[in-house]
């Protein structure tokens, strides 16, 4: 660690050997930056992504957005879903475009107010996942159709099924 | 109709009543709106005795207001007192109020007297023009339906003229004023065009504004999901299954089945799906670019998936053949908004509902999912009909108004208005649209051999689910005898339930061999 001491008109820097080993630095300590961030709610992870590119690479990796999603489900009933998720697009956006504002959604309408996101997300339940997996899957399916052929759909834009989620609610 | 909901949906829908409370209080009125009714019946009872006595009432205006007006249910019992008026018994039994009132209703004189109060912005307020313009346009809506009825046809082109005048002293873009505009557009459609027509479109404009109306409101998905359900639980177990969906339009309900099968405990099973829709115009094979599309969707969920189309003008062409179920499959048979066009009865041909019902129960299927929309529009009289329907779609159409995403909503509303035209305009073969509510659907099931499915509470948490999720607070779900329903305001507007076939003792399992005979 590096310091400066401010001692009246006399600044010193004191660097020694000793504290030069010490020094410390998270990049060096993918495991524990790993640790940290498997902890972080949704949006202190993606603000994490945006900090470096090594943070941005790791921030990315669906294995932490996965543990995002199912963290407080138990029990972990989810082993299958990996395959399903990925092949539709893998758990960042599953949180992005369903998870996420269906517990706003939820935690609003239920009076938390969006306050603590720790007691929203014990209010998650199985048949949360599973209806926030088919809006996921009908996404898919439509972007399927926006990027495929000719049978895309007359001006809309990917993810129109749910653009219901994006509006503000009517409270 | 009910004029005191026209136009009040906007205002007061979703609205708790301490915040109606609230409202009112804000505008100096002492008053709670549980009261308002009664407050209502009084007034109207003070009206008439103002008009039909005045006489009687002069020395009112030469005294000082002797009462408090904020306090508005004792000020008009204290008017009606001093006009020897019997203050009446509110009356608990009168279901026709059955929304809070708008507390805008029937303030008209005394808007111009607290003026000054009355500043506070109350969303879409109606001025007391616009309120006895709408209850007009209501009652010569009416008067038009019976006469197209009784045939008086140059009485009914006078009525829309009349119509069309009193629509420009309301406002069109919603409430009652839109409603009434296109079912104005309805009846002269029926009265100007030869045969009255209604609206058609091609196959592809249907899907479109099929698509958009998916969009703007929780119908179609609650439809299915529901139905989804019901076909999960019943495929539990089965390593063959084969799903017939008499409207597959883009497919928009398979990939959240064909995912939940992927992830059901033991792994996904077979699944063939056979999409019937008709017959596609331009060249576009429209029924199989939705087929290779899901099956590209169920190739990367690793489910084994085969598809067939079907291509049919009217759902009674089809016939069992053409689905080649075979022996070990269990079925699903998917009716989505579509069972009531086989009521169209021709005396030629006799009744298609009975012959599809009686073949589909010979496939033994292990669901029949039906969802129909919860009206009566299949009367045989053409004014309780468009009576039906003006209700049906004035909920309808509130219920819309929460959707603020365009083309959406425009496009929406536009598909609905297809199905108003067909109700109004046609008769016969073109009226396809033959709505019939959920306990004549269950007779008519009951009848033709089927039993009902329960609809579990998985079913039941998932629609309420979805509901939260959109933005209005007005939509409800409501579990009726193993059934679901969804509606707007505690009025039903779809009901979904399921249905598995009753065996009779040995059937003829209208099953396929190999040279094509129906076994």
């Amino acid at each position: 660690m590096v310091q400066l001491l401010d001692l009246g008109n006399v600044e010193l820097t004191l660097v020694s050997d000793k504290e030069k080993r010490l020094k410390f630095c998270i990049n060096d300590h993918m495991d524990i930056l790993i640790e940290i961030l498997q902890r972080l709610d949704g949006r202190s992870l993606g603000a994490a992504a945006c900090v470096c590119r090594q943070w941005r690479h790791i921030a990315r990796s669906d294995w932490l957005w996965e543990h995002l999603c199912f963290r407080h489900i138990s029990p972990r009933t989810m082993a299958g879903v990996r395959p399903v998720v990925a092949a539709m697009g893998g758990y960042r956006r599953l949180y992005m475009l369903c998870l996420r504002p269906v517990l706003s959604r939820l935690g609003r309408t239920r009076g938390l107010g969006g306050g603590d996101p720790e007691v929203v997300r014990r209010v998650w339940t199985q048949h949360l996942v599973e209806l926030s997996l088919s809006l996921f899957c009908v996404d898919y399916y439509e972007r399927l159709g926006n990027g495929g052929g000719s049978g895309g759909w007359v001006g809309d834009a990917s993810a129109s099924s749910l653009m219901f989620l994006c509006k503000p609610v009517n409270v | 109709m009910d004029p005191y909901r026209s136009g009040s949906s906007s205002s007061c829908a979703g609205k708790a009543p301490d915040q109606i409370d609230g409202l009112l209080a804000a505008a100096g009125y002492r008053v709670r709106s549980s009261e308002l009714r009664n407050v209502a019946q009084r007034l109207e009872r003070l009206e008439t005795v103002m008009v039909n006595a005045p006489s009687e009432i002069s020395h009112l205006a030469d005294e000082v207001v002797l009462h408090n007006p904020s306090d508005l249910a004792s000020w008009v019992d204290s008017l009606l007192s001093e006009l020897n008026q019997p203050v009446p018994v509110p009356d608990l039994s009168d279901l026709t109020y059955a929304q809070p009132l708008d507390p805008t209703v029937n303030t008209g004189a005394w808007m111009e007297h607290h003026a000054a109060e009355q500043h506070r912005e109350i969303p879409q307020v109606l001025t007391a023009v616009e309120e006895d313009s709408c209850i007009q346009l209501v009652h010569v809506l009416m008067t038009c339906a019976g006469s197209v009825q009784r045939g008086e046809f140059s009485l009914a082109r006078a009525l829309i003229d009349e119509m069309q005048g009193l629509l420009t002293r309301v406002n069109n873009r919603c409430g009652i004023g839109k409603v009434a505009g296109y079912f104005i557009d309805a009846l002269s459609r029926r009265l100007f065009s030869p045969q009255g027509s209604g609206l058609i479109g091609s196959a592809y404009e249907n899907e479109i504004l099929y698509h958009h109306f998916y969009e703007a409101s929780p119908y179609l998905k609650f439809a299915h999901f529901t139905a989804n359900q019901a076909i999960l639980e019943a495929f539990d177990g089965h390593d063959c299954v084969h799903v017939i969906d008499f409207n597959l339009m883009q497919g928009l309900q398979w990939p959240a089945l064909i995912q939940a099968l992927a992830l059901r405990p033991g792994g996904p099973p077979l699944l063939r799906l056979t999409g019937i829709g008709p017959p596609s115009s331009d060249g576009r094979d429209s029924l199989r670019e939705i087929g290779l599309r899901l099956a590209e969707l169920a190739h990367s969920v690793n489910v084994q998936f085969a598809f067939r189309g079907v291509a049919a003008s009217r759902l009674e062409d089809v016939k069992p053949w053409m689905l080649q179920v075979g022996p070990k499959e269990a079925v699903a048979i998917n009716f989505i908004m579509q069972l009531h066009r086989l009521l169209v009865s021709d005396p030629t041909r006799g009744s298609p509902i009975e012959a599809v019902l009686g073949w589909i129960r010979n496939l033994n299927p292990k669901v029949m999912t039906v969802v129909e929309q919860e009206a009566n529009h299949n009367q045989p009289e053409f004014l309780d009909r468009f009576t039906e329907a003006l209700h049906y779609y004035s909920t309808t159409f509130d219920s819309l108004e929460t959707c603020s995403t365009q083309p959406d909503k425009a496009l929406a509303e536009i598909y609905i208005q297809r199905e108003i035209c067909n109700i109004v305009c046609c008769e016969g073969l073109a009226r396809v649209e033959r709505h019939e509510p959920l306990a004549k659907w269950q007779s008519r099931l009951r009848g033709a051999g089927f039993k009902p499915l329960h609809l579990g509470s998985n079913a039941f948490k998932q629609a309420s689910m979805l509901l939260t999720l959109f933005s209005a607070e007005g939509y409800c779900v409501e579990e009726d005898g193993g059934c679901l329903t969804l509606g707007w305001h505690s009025r039903p507007l779809i009901a979904a339930s399921a249905w598995q076939a009753i065996p009779e003792p040995n059937p003829p399992l209208g099953l396929v061999d190999p040279y094509n005979n129906v076994v």
